[in-house]
């Protein structure tokens, strides 16, 4: 076990980049979102704090203000659920990310027979992320926070069923499920145009699943009055409304941008082994993570466009018009296959 | 072990109905000032209690303890997004009371600043009806067009939010020159802006079944109710004061009165779009016809200004005529159409210059039993909407 | 709504987010740094003692009470305002009957202490100085082809 042998290992850089590369997508989202928003909506948006950079390092402004604040806990609040829960959301929201490869080498599991158990894993721990917010729900000891859980656990069962229908369309469609040969299967044309239904079927899904606009339901200010975040001040505040839904949006997008719009795919770039071509796997690394920024500034997008959907218009549109699409991209996948693609 | 508190404590009620009651409090984003105890079953609203009261101000007492120039100022914080239609009803009750008449340019500037203050009042309804539905755009780009025209109060009177511009007999200052031109402006970009409202919040297939069929409150309803303002007109009431008791000079313009026949809180939004754009027509109309010269207030008031300030009676109205004249013995009605309903004020006078009684009937306060009727049956997440739709307004219900 | 129109209807209202995102419509002023010229603002009140005939009116008209009037060495009456509960709606220049209260559009104006809110009749002569620690330009909003813009005043 030489030192040296130890600081070029693939997964210490994985995990420091993944670190370094998801914290700048969130602030560069999050920055966008509120200009964004500021744009459509005739004002400015963020500014003061670092006008030159149109306001970008306002969140760290933020982050910090809510981090020296003084954490409450409520009288009645279950106070072992009340201040593991918001860690325990960030971790697996974060932790669904780290099991699916960044480029060829870069990755956490070693062995490559394991990676497609590392994809389906992914999305087991993003489904253990919504029953993290009904824990946090519960514990709050509050009616609103009550029925912001209670929307939550319904709203699971709408948008998984889907989001498992558009995975397995395109596992038909690419006869496996290991995430480098997935990626090596799409040349120009991407995921996204091979099987336009399980695009949109996963976007959907996806927008349910991280309380994205339309469907900001479990957490409605106007409503529940952000439901099971309502009594969460300073740092439990930072973890679990702005850091865990943001993150679990991250996973969501990195796992879109594999399966669905070619991953490190770059068209007369070839890369060598590690740790022969660092570069060439930073530059990729770059690439995927361009490719995940884009798809997270379509949602934040969302928000200054789109109001809040109700409850059962929402779950009825997972249970029957995302259902039948799902079915629909299954379908497409099959024929697709069958035609000898 | 530990015992939680209020969450798992549900009433059981007699039929073995099980409701979880909601305390949709002032200390709620989308509750406004007041209170409503609400009973839940699953997600169906069974049954709504007001708690009114939080924001009482005492104001029909407090009108009968000072001189009746001195309730100006106070009535018009009844409900200030709307503040010129509220002093006018008022001006108009002392007016009937003291046998006062108004001037006609007073009245021409009268219309214009009504209008522009019923706009101002469906921009404010409209911007919270949007953020309720969560549609922060709306919200946003109504009250970005309050700001502008706020800054058009300020040309004309002096203060944005609160002018104190009526007078009983006319107005108190005259508008300048730029005012007209600033207007026309700002209608221009209002009727494009309401459009994109419409298109992004209303139109757009999440806020149209967000609003439809929500809140459904049928004409026989509504009648029996008393709803008022775009509640009533949403169900299909054809009734509006100022054609039914042609105050001002409102029969002089042509417009028409906005009718849905929807009865829910759709049918309520789109009446409120269709008053700003007649709103709109009636102010280009006025400013075309406005007299740009002439006094300010009636005859009955001006030969009681000393002569040397009377000069300047076209530009601004010193207040000695109507601080020393008394209210005679008798009573008299202003009733006017605001931007959420009717405002009634009924002054009896008894020969001396504090009023002896002021009843104030307000919009939101007549309602209440129409809007709690149409929370019944909906879902919880709907409450919201239907609050918003009806223009519901805390310190007014309150006075 | 049916299927296509559905459809339709979301394009249109992303469509009109993303030209409003394209091409912004900012009203927004950058206070301190550019103050709006609202042309008549009622403001802070003051008074030239000279003119003043101690009727009283302004005392007697002030819907809040806020003026009360202060003894002098020549026996005659002179308003203090108490700015604390003066809501500027400038009934008492209004009533004065030798114009000697002036109205000003001062409203930029703070105080550390309720107690310095009272001014007496001779704090009333002179406008009080407000800071400005930043230079500030003077804006005006025009509309221009339909849209409203800002502009900037150069006096």
């Amino acid at each position: 076990m030489d030192l040296w042998g130890l600081l070029f290992s693939a997964r210490l850089w994985f995990f420091v980049l993944m670190l370094v590369a998801s914290g700048i997508v969130l602030l560069t989202v999050v920055w966008f979102e509120r200009k964004a928003a500021a744009r459509v909506q005739m004002r400015v948006g963020p500014y003061h704090v670092s006008p030159w950079l149109g306001g970008y390092l306002q969140l760290l402004a933020d982050a910090f203000k809510f981090i020296i604040s003084e954490p409450i806990v409520p009288r009645g609040a279950h106070k072992l659920l009340f201040t593991w829960g918001p860690p325990l959301f960030v971790t697996l929201a974060f932790g669904a990310s780290l099991l699916l490869p960044l480029t060829p080498e870069l990755r956490l599991i070693k062995d490559p027979n394991l990676l497609p158990y590392g994809l389906v894993f992914s999305l087991v721990v993003l489904l253990l992320v919504s029953i993290a917010i009904v824990i946090i729900g519960w514990s709050v000891n509050n009616k609103f926070a009550y029925v912001g859980a209670a929307r939550e656990a319904l709203l699971v069962a709408a948008y998984e069923l889907p989001l498992v229908l558009s995975v397995l369309a395109m596992f038909i469609l690419y006869g496996t499920l290991d995430p480098l040969k997935i990626v090596e299967k799409q040349s120009i044309l991407v995921g996204a145009m091979l099987n336009p239904f399980a695009f949109l079927v996963y976007l959907v899904a996806t927008a349910m699943a991280t309380a994205r606009f339309p469907f900001e339901i479990a957490d409605y200010e106007g409503d529940v009055a952000t439901g099971p975040y309502s009594d969460y001040g300073g740092v439990f505040l930072v973890l679990s409304f702005a850091g865990g839904t943001y993150y679990a949006t991250f996973s969501y997008s990195f796992l879109a941008s594999l399966l669905f719009l070619g991953g490190w795919n770059l068209p007369g770039f070839a890369v060598g082994g590690w740790p022969q071509d660092i570069l060439g796997h930073l530059v990729l690394a770059a690439w995927v993570m361009f490719k995940t920024l884009v798809l997270m500034f379509f949602f934040a997008f969302l928000r200054a466009a789109m109001p809040v959907l109700r409850l059962d218009h929402t779950l009825a549109l997972g249970w029957r018009g995302l259902l039948i699409l799902g079915v629909a991209a299954v379908l497409w996948s099959t024929a697709l296959k069958l035609a000898g693609l | 072990m530990e015992e939680y508190g209020i969450v798992l404590k549900e009433e059981r009620l007699e039929g073995g109905r099980r409701v979880l009651d909601i305390f949709w409090g002032p200390q709620h984003p989308s509750s406004g000032h007041t209170r409503f105890i609400v009973e839940v079953d699953g997600d169906i609203v069974v049954n709504v209690t007001p708690d009114p009261g939080y924001v009482h101000r005492t104001m029909e007492k407090l009108g009968e303890t000072r001189h009746w120039i001195q309730n100006i100022p106070l009535f018009e914080r009844l409900s200030l997004p709307d503040a010129i239609n509220v002093t006018w009803a008022y001006a108009m009750a002392i007016e009937r009371l003291a046998g006062l008449d108004v001037s006609p340019r007073a009245q021409y500037l009268r219309v214009i600043m009504g209008e522009l203050s019923r706009i101002s009042t469906h921009l404010y309804d409209l911007g919270l009806h949007a953020i309720m539905i969560g549609s922060s755009t709306g919200f946003m780009w109504a009250y970005g067009l309050r700001e502008l025209l706020v800054q058009l109060w300020a040309m004309v009177s002096g203060s944005r939010t609160t002018p104190t511009w009526v007078l009983p007999g006319g107005v108190r200052t005259a508008p300048p020159d730029a005012f007209y031109e600033q207007t026309l402006g700002f209608l221009q970009y209002l009727e494009k802006k309401i459009d994109e409202f419409v298109r992004v919040v209303i139109k757009n297939p999440v806020g149209y079944y967000r609003l439809k069929d929500v809140g459904y409150l049928s004409k026989e309803d509504a009648a029996r109710l008393m709803a008022t303002g775009p509640g009533a007109r949403g169900s299909g009431i054809d009734w509006d004061a100022r054609r039914v008791y042609r105050y001002g000079i409102y029969d002089e313009f042509e417009w028409d009165v906005c009718v849905e026949d929807g009865g829910d809180s759709l049918a309520r939004a789109m009446v409120r779009i269709c008053e700003i754009m007649q709103s709109a027509r009636i102010i280009r109309q006025a400013l075309d016809r406005a007299p740009r010269d002439g006094p300010l207030v009636g005859e009955s008031v001006a030969h009681r200004i000393p002569p040397k300030q009377r000069e300047k009676v076209n530009e601004l109205v010193r207040l000695q005529a109507l601080f020393t004249m008394m209210l005679p013995q008798g009573e008299g009605t202003g009733i006017t159409e605001g931007g959420r309903g009717r405002y009634y004020f009924h002054v009896f006078g008894d020969g001396s210059e504090k009023p002896y009684r002021v009843r104030i009937s307000t919009p939101s306060w007549q309602n209440l039993r129409a809007m709690i009727k149409a929370f019944i049956g909906a879902r919880l997440m709907d409450l919201p909407a239907i609050y918003g739709s009806f223009g519901y307004f805390p310190p007014e219900q309150d006075r | 709504m049916s299927g296509t129109s559905i459809v339709k209807a979301t394009v249109d209202a992303l469509r009109v987010a993303a030209r409003n995102f394209v091409k912004p419509e900012r009203i927004t002023i950058y206070y301190p740094y550019e103050k709006l010229d609202y042309g008549r603002m009622r403001g802070w009140i003051g008074l030239w003692t000279e003119k003043c005939t101690s009727c009283m009116l302004c005392a007697r008209i002030c819907p809040t009470n806020a003026i009360k009037m202060y003894l002098a060495p020549n026996n005659k009456r002179y308003p203090g305002i108490d700015y604390g509960r003066c809501i500027m709606c400038h009934f008492c220049i209004d009533i004065c009957p030798t114009d000697a209260l002036y109205p000003t559009d001062i409203k930029e104006l703070t105080w550390y202490d309720y107690r310095e809110m009272v001014y007496t009749p001779d704090m009333e002569r002179e406008p009080p100085k407000v800071q400005e620690p930043y230079k500030s330009v003077k804006v005006v909003i025009k509309y221009i082809n339909g849209v409203p813009k800002k502009v900037v005043q150069s006096k």
